[in-house]
């Protein structure tokens, strides 16, 4: 019996052992649920909204770029590309295999996918291709049950309406790996140009979206999003049918037009040749491309409206009469004789007429460019004076055009030398000088700049965007300037004058100056057995034919220069094309 | 007919209940879990209830000595089935656990439990205690508990063939054998387990090593224990609500209207959902030791009694652990809460049992 009720408190005892082992169990149960739920309520929160949320930047539109009669001449066009979401970036690889013969992913895709794996932005999506085809993306559509995780996505990029005549002055766009803004590191901002000088306006605000999506990628809702603000819309100065005839012209030809409104020195014209395509650049040139730029020996990135150094050459002697009829009191109806050369000390100063001028007054130094005359001129000049009369016409100094990497070229004096060449300056460079040569570089942009500020009498400075109105005076008397103008008058419309055959036809009147950059130095020896023809010198060592002038003639409107390299004398290639150039402008605007 | 009726006023209401308020639970979180999807699992869900429900109740009016008497013959029933399914199953998932009978799909192995604990009950409830020391007498236990163990392990039910081991033990411990016992067959366990270990498919060794650091793989196995503990802590205190739940309405949380059903409970329903809940099941659970606890020198009535309990209690808590992480992910079902005709139909049975129990017991 006793047997028995040990044997029922045995079982008790078990049951109760049971009992405590499932209340121990409970706790730990309900000990890990209160952890989960109570503790870590807040990072489990976050982690189920990082399954289920997805943000996505919003880039924003960049702004239109228009030409002075509103047409736009940088755009956007729908792009439409293919994400992955980050946190399944572990698939790209596998999912580029399995699309390649669909979808063509070109090396360069493939760099950037490499990169973009790399990129720590705020954005839940990789783009892995840009540019795709209505081909790919129909591809896509059909498939796109089996490629979980993948969105297209249609995004604005920027495109160019032209492909190279805009290239240098608009710039282009891309990616700026080294800024800190990681945040955004697939926005695109300005590398050149006006894309780049503008770029804060243009660029416009980033907005987001966040969407709701489901284990298997796809898109349930938008939650909520903010809108990203587009750009700011921008006018220039440019006009876009000037600019394509200059491309046009300047076709075959290195060199550079550059035209500005004398009155309110708006820059209609800025066209560098050889050009590239900066749709090209903005989509992402490949570095095969980008190296085979690099070497080309024409160097089609250089802008050389701005950044293109030239002897001004015979151009510039409107500046050094000017100075003569201006600072030194010069007389100028003195008449001097051209034989073909002077003497300064034992060397030999040649005109580039061989067998002289005969006498010569100003106006028809000018007229007919006798280098001669204003080496006469130069031996009553002192550099220094001549220099800082020069700055005046932006000689030396950059003209403070709105685009980035202007290069301001050099006018020599006394310090210059020796500062640069560690050395004295000779008199004889002083009459090199004068004639736009020697050690003396200036861009085409500087050249035209003078001519407007001649043509004008005032400080005109050049802007692509703005519209000023004023500008100061130059403090130039009037009679000096009006003497100047008329040679260049005569330059065009005398029949002796240089550039007699770029006449305007029709009722406007042009006024301008021819110019021959010289790219080698002439030797005594050759000088002697006749200069070689520049058709029959290795291309490189031509001369460069210059042509400034502005029209029309009693109201200057247009400030207009033509550089084209190694094609000879300015008159002969330069001031042709700038006389079409020059008819259409004064004809359509 | 009047007996009947006397048999229902009897019966013990506040459990059945308890009951139908968990099965009420289950009903509202698989209409959540086939929200705006389609609605064939939720009525087919109400269907088993019901169905459930009414089992439950005839069972609860048979009383206990019909079971007594026949717990062998329901025995052999069992393993005739479990044999069957062994060979001739439909397989599914990777294992042959269904018969099908008549277009419905039934496990043999759930209700094999309720045999197995009936059996084991009259064993120990024939054999008293003075055998208890002689060890011979216990190998005929250890095999019923073997055979149907080893089966249902190489369907394989992984989940299930613990379960069977554990309430076996549990019944072999209330029973009062002699503590020796278990230590040597913890002994002989320790020994034989790795072989059990070579023997288990690549895919359950794969959960079991998972369970002891998930983040390991995140989107390998560790990803559902992640994803589950994502959606019971995101739940927080109050819950995300009903049908709102974001990690199982956009599918992050697997097999959401079954094993982790809890887990989409604690998404929606928040700490206080996940509380009443194990509240509600410590309460069954209570109720049912006041039941058995009464029976004195009734060890067959005791023995069922603790035994339907514990099963429904380790089941209960074992699929909590494994959804938010203390034990590895073994494909149990909470009982009486998801979706599954077999598993819900046998704790029915079970409570049925009960029921019937409690209708002659001194407890009031």
């Amino acid at each position: 019996m006793s047997r028995e009720v040990n044997f029922e408190k045995k079982i008790k005892r078990r049951a109760l052992i049971l009992g405590l082992s499932k209340t121990f169990f409970t706790f730990l149960v309900f000990g890990k649920l209160f952890y989960l739920q109570i503790l870590q309520k807040s990072k489990y929160g976050k982690l189920s909204d990082t399954n289920r949320i997805k943000l996505k930047i919003v880039y924003p539109e960049r702004g239109t770029i228009f030409d002075l009669y509103d047409k736009p001449i940088a755009s956007n066009r729908i792009d439409y590309q293919l994400s992955i979401f980050k946190d399944k970036k572990n698939l790209v690889y596998d999912y580029v295999k399995k699309l390649r013969g669909h979808i063509n992913f070109s090396e360069m895709d493939l760099e950037s996918i490499k990169s973009n794996l790399n990129e720590q932005d705020l954005s839940d999506f990789i783009t892995i291709k840009r540019n795709l085809s209505w081909n790919e993306l129909e591809f896509f559509e059909f498939m796109k049950n089996k490629f979980p995780f993948l969105i297209i996505t249609k995004e604005k990029v920027r495109n160019y309406e032209e492909d190279l005549i805009f290239s240098h002055v608009l710039g282009y766009v891309g990616f700026n790996k080294d800024v800190t803004k990681i945040k955004l590191s697939n926005l695109k901002v300005g590398i050149s140009g006006i894309e780049k000088k503008l770029d804060s306006k243009l660029l416009g605000k980033d907005g987001w979206i966040k969407f709701e999506t489901d284990s298997k990628g796809a898109v349930k809702k938008e939650l909520n999003k903010k809108y990203a603000i587009p750009g700011a819309n921008i006018k220039t100065n440019l006009i876009s049918e000037i600019q394509s005839k200059a491309s046009d012209e300047m076709r075959g030809i290195r060199g550079a037009v550059v035209m500005i409104n004398c009155q309110n020195g708006g820059v209609n014209c800025l066209y560098s040749s050889p050009s590239f395509n900066n749709n090209e650049f903005s989509d992402g040139i490949s570095l095969k491309k980008w190296n085979l730029l690099l070497d080309d020996e024409f160097n089609p990135l250089l802008n050389r409206c701005i950044a293109g150094l030239y002897s001004p050459g015979s151009t510039y002697k409107l500046v050094t009469a000017l100075h003569a009829i201006e600072n030194q009191k010069f007389n100028k109806n003195k008449k001097f004789l051209c034989s073909g050369h002077i003497s300064l000390g034992n060397r030999k100063f040649h005109c580039w007429k061989k067998e002289g001028h005969g006498y010569v007054n100003l106006h028809e130094a000018i007229e007919k460019s006798c280098d001669c005359y204003f080496y006469n001129l130069a031996k009553a000049m002192e550099i220094d004076d001549l220099a800082k009369f020069s700055s005046l016409f932006s000689y030396g100094k950059t003209t403070g055009i709105d685009i980035p990497n202007e290069f301001k070229g050099i006018m020599p004096n006394r310090e210059w030398k020796i500062k640069n060449r560690s050395e004295k300056w000779q008199k004889g460079e002083t009459l090199n000088t004068v004639i736009g040569q020697g050690f003396m570089l200036s861009t085409p942009l500087q050249i035209t700049l003078m001519t407007a500020r001649i043509a004008t009498g005032k400080k005109i400075t050049p802007t692509i965007i703005s519209n000023k109105k004023e500008f100061e005076n130059l403090n130039i008397s009037n009679e000096n300037l009006e003497f100047i103008k008329s040679s260049m008058f005569s330059v065009v419309n005398n029949s002796t004058g240089t550039a007699f055959n770029s006449k305007l036809r029709g009722n406007y009147k042009m006024a301008g100056k021819t110019g021959t950059s010289q790219v080698r130095r002439i030797s005594l020896e050759e000088r002697e057995d006749g200069v070689i023809k520049n058709e029959e010198l290795n291309y490189k060592l031509r001369d460069h034919s210059i042509f400034t002038c502005f029209a029309p003639f009693d109201k200057p409107k247009y400030s207009l220069s033509v550089i084209a390299e190694h094609m000879g004398s300015g008159s002969k290639v330069a001031a042709p094309i700038a006389k079409r150039i020059m008819e259409l402008a004064l004809n359509k605007y | 007919m009047t007996e009947i009726i006397i048999k229902l006023k009897n019966l013990n209401w506040l459990f059945i209940f308890l009951i139908s308020f968990l099965s009420f639970v289950g009903l509202v979180m698989i209409y959540s879990a086939t929200f705006g999807e389609e609605s064939k699992i939720f009525i087919s869900h109400i269907y088993k209830v019901t169905i459930g429900f009414i089992l439950m109740i005839l069972v609860s009016l048979i009383d206990v000595e019909f079971w007594k008497k026949n717990a062998y013959l329901f025995y052999f029933i069992g393993l005739v089935l479990l044999l069957w399914v062994t060979f001739y199953g439909y397989l599914g998932k990777g294992a042959r656990r269904w018969i099908n009978f008549y277009g419905l799909n039934f496990q043999p192995s759930e209700i094999m439990k309720i045999f197995l604990i009936i059996s084991l009950a009259k064993f120990f409830d024939e054999k008293k205690f003075q055998e208890s020391r002689d060890y011979f007498f216990l190998i005929l236990p250890i095999l019923i508990v073997t055979i149907p163990f080893l089966l249902v392990l190489i369907q394989p039910d992984l989940g299930t063939a613990m379960l069977i081991l554990f309430v076996s033990v549990v019944i072999f411990f209330v029973s009062g054998i002699n503590w020796k016992f278990f230590a040597f067959s913890g002994l002989l366990s320790i020994i034989v387990t790795p072989y059990l270990w070579g023997g288990l498919k690549d895919y359950q060794k794969q959960r079991i090593l998972t369970l002891f650091n998930p983040e390991n793989d995140p989107l390998g196995s560790g990803y559902h224990i992640i994803q589950s503990q994502i959606a019971i802590g995101s739940g927080g205190t109050f819950g995300k609500g009903w049908t709102k739940g974001t990690q199982s309405h956009l599918d992050f949380l697997p097999e959401k209207h079954t094993d982790f059903i809890f887990s989409m409970l604690g998404e929606e329903f928040g700490f206080l959902g996940t509380l009443s809940v194990i509240g509600l099941i410590c309460l069954i659970t209570y109720i049912t030791y006041h039941i058995t606890n009464s029976f004195i020198h009734n060890n067959f009535n005791r023995i069922v009694g603790y035994g339907i309990i514990t099963n429904f209690f380790f089941a209960s808590l074992i699929n909590m652990s494994m959804v938010i992480g203390i034990l590895p992910i073994v494909g149990l079902p909470l009982p009486l809460v998801s979706y599954g005709g077999s598993s819900m139909l046998t704790y029915f049975i079970g409570f049925g049992i009960i029921l019937s129990l409690d209708r002659g017991s001194n407890y009031l």
